[in-house]
């Protein structure tokens, strides 16, 4: 009984990444069939006119995961660092508790701060006429994976053996000698399986950034232009799911999306896992 | 030594501030937003069919989300139990290998795609239509992975004398497995619970389009009827709104989301066997 009961729970997990990726092809096949590939590269995205092109989408998201991490990455080393070389001891699980409790947030809570703190923020500052830029997105994205990142590296820094410390501080190295050649180097692969998982998570992330990142379905022009709405692959699929009808082509169109995502969430996971292989 | 100011620390110092402020003024934004709007009467009234109402209470959306939450954990359950145990008992390291490495992907797929798969197969093909049952299903994949991967710890953290002696004594494997290893983790396993009905409550975007709808339900009738949840009545209101009291109301419900998710966090790191020591 109990071995049955453990096999089949077993299986079911198994078959747990077989069956959404079977799924989301059966619903995406339609797409695939009529359109081919190509117009996965195609920057032209009208519904209505059957016209599916998801560069726009892909580079928005793309493109506000790399300057979220780009801000998140320095600044949440940097705290975990202070709050372990800097800090007095007994204040460190509260920083810490604080953190955790930060990643616990849920994200629709971002995206209300994001759009009614944020947003009209940018507006003033920046002058522009709409705050719900791609900016935006990458910012709310940044503050939303800090605390993870933080809590990951501080976990990897402080796995760097004691007597690691003590041989360099005998050795009369600077302080900063010994974060540099030796808490760093030592905790880099937790650094960049927090990068790499943060990644996923700000790629994977919808209703946030659907609310600030102003869901249009343009490149940027010039491309590295952060201040003009862009679009999202989730936001995209979050936008227009509701409208599109069942079977039809947007729909499809759509769910093609949601494979993309997962498709490049796996791989990110399995470059993260690259040396499981070897 | 620890006090001697040195030009790197200060620098330190100055890039991880930010990361340290910013997390803790969000929190104090939404403590000073919600906080002016909810009152016992905003969480233990329902507003009814009110829609975008003025004096509406969460009672109804607070009772969707816990409903959705642990719904979808006892749904899971079982099932990650199952996983767990078949990793602990299988001595085929490679297909253990394979497990791991497949439940990472899992966890890595983003949420968004649960809820279009959950779209696709309970929605429409099992027709269960945009409701609870189809909700709690979604939430439970969602939840799969990390259930998982936490049983796993729990039952690799009993001490190995304990198996040892159990097999020395002729335990069969389900008398092992019941009487032993579940018995000596079950605090482990519970904050396991705890911990996944808090991320249960900050998803918003599997249920978006598979259990929720804006307003007109008090209290679900059946498992088949649809719920209102508090993560998508923030995300209505936070989207379309443009009342200002209707902006009130959602800071309310963060404040009241927030809140909840944080009480089971904390409740779960009480029972944690350790002592909060991480």
């Amino acid at each position: 009984m109990l071995r049955l009961f453990i096999h089949s729970s077993a299986w079911l997990s198994f078959s747990g990444l077989l069956l959404l990726s079977g799924f989301l092809l059966y619903a995406s096949w339609p797409i695939f069939s009529e359109q081919g590939l190509y117009f996965i590269a195609e920057s032209e995205w009208y519904p209505y006119e059957d016209l599916f092109g998801m560069l726009p989408a892909l580079f928005g998201s793309l493109l506000s995961v790399g300057v979220a991490l780009l801000i998140a990455l320095p600044l949440g080393v940097a705290a975990a660092l202070f709050n372990i070389e800097i800090v007095p001891s007994c204040l460190q699980p509260w920083l810490r508790l604080l953190m955790e409790l930060m990643a616990g947030i849920p994200s629709v809570v971002y995206g209300l701060m994001g759009l009614w703190l944020l947003v009209p923020f940018l507006e003033q500052q920046l002058d522009l006429l709409t705050g719900r830029t791609l900016l935006a997105a990458a910012l709310l994205l940044s503050v939303m994976v800090l605390p993870t990142i933080m809590v990951l590296s501080e976990d990897a820094l402080r796995k760097v053996a004691d007597d690691q410390r003590q041989r360099a501080n005998a050795l009369g190295l600077s302080w900063w000698a010994v974060v540099q050649r030796i808490l760093l180097p030592q905790a880099w692969p937790g650094i960049r399986l927090a990068t790499l998982l943060s990644l996923g998570r700000a790629m994977g992330e919808t209703v946030a950034v659907m609310l600030v990142i102003g869901s249009i379905d343009r490149l940027p022009e010039p491309l590295y232009n952060l201040l003009q709405p862009a679009q999202s692959l989730t936001s995209r699929i979050g936008r227009e799911m509701g409208e599109a009808s069942v079977g039809s082509p947007h729909w499809s169109a759509l769910m093609s999306s949601g494979l993309l995502l997962m498709l490049m969430s796996v791989a990110v996971v399995l470059l993260s896992q690259r040396r499981w292989f070897k | 030594m620890k006090w001697t100011i040195h030009p790197a620390k200060l620098l330190l110092t100055l890039v991880a501030l930010p990361a340290l402020l910013i997390p803790a003024l969000a929190l104090g934004y939404i403590v000073y937003q919600g906080g002016a709007v909810i009152s016992w009467q905003f969480i233990s009234t329902s507003a009814e069919l009110s829609g975008f109402g003025a004096s509406s209470g969460v009672f109804s959306q607070l009772a969707g989300s816990l409903l959705l939450a642990v719904g979808a954990c006892i749904v899971a359950t079982p099932v990650a139990l199952g996983t767990a145990l078949f990793y602990q008992l299988s001595n085929n390291s490679r297909l253990c290998h394979h497990l791991e490495l497949l439940i990472y992907l899992l966890q890595a797929v983003p949420p968004i795609v649960y809820g279009l798969f959950g779209l696709i197969l309970f929605v429409q093909i099992f027709s269960l239509g945009v409701s609870l049952i189809a909700g709690m299903l979604v939430l439970a994949m969602v939840l799969l992975p990390m259930l998982t991967l936490n049983n796993i710890t729990s039952l690799q953290r009993i001490a190995i004398e304990q198996t040892d002696a159990a097999r020395a004594l002729g335990l069969t494997e389900s008398a092992l497995v019941l009487r032993v290893w579940l018995r000596q983790s079950r605090r482990e396993l519970i904050t396991g619970q705890l911990l996944a009905i808090a991320r249960a409550l900050s998803e918003t975007a599997p249920i978006l389009f598979t259990a929720t709808v804006f307003s007109g339900v008090v209290w679900p009738d059946s498992l088949l009827s649809p719920v209102t949840t508090l993560q998508t009545h923030i995300f209505y209101l936070a989207q379309e709104g443009n009342h200002p009291q209707s902006i009130d109301v959602a800071w309310g419900s963060a404040l009241v989301l927030v809140i909840t998710i944080v009480l089971f966090s904390l409740l779960a790191r009480a029972l944690k066997p350790s002592g909060g020591n991480l």
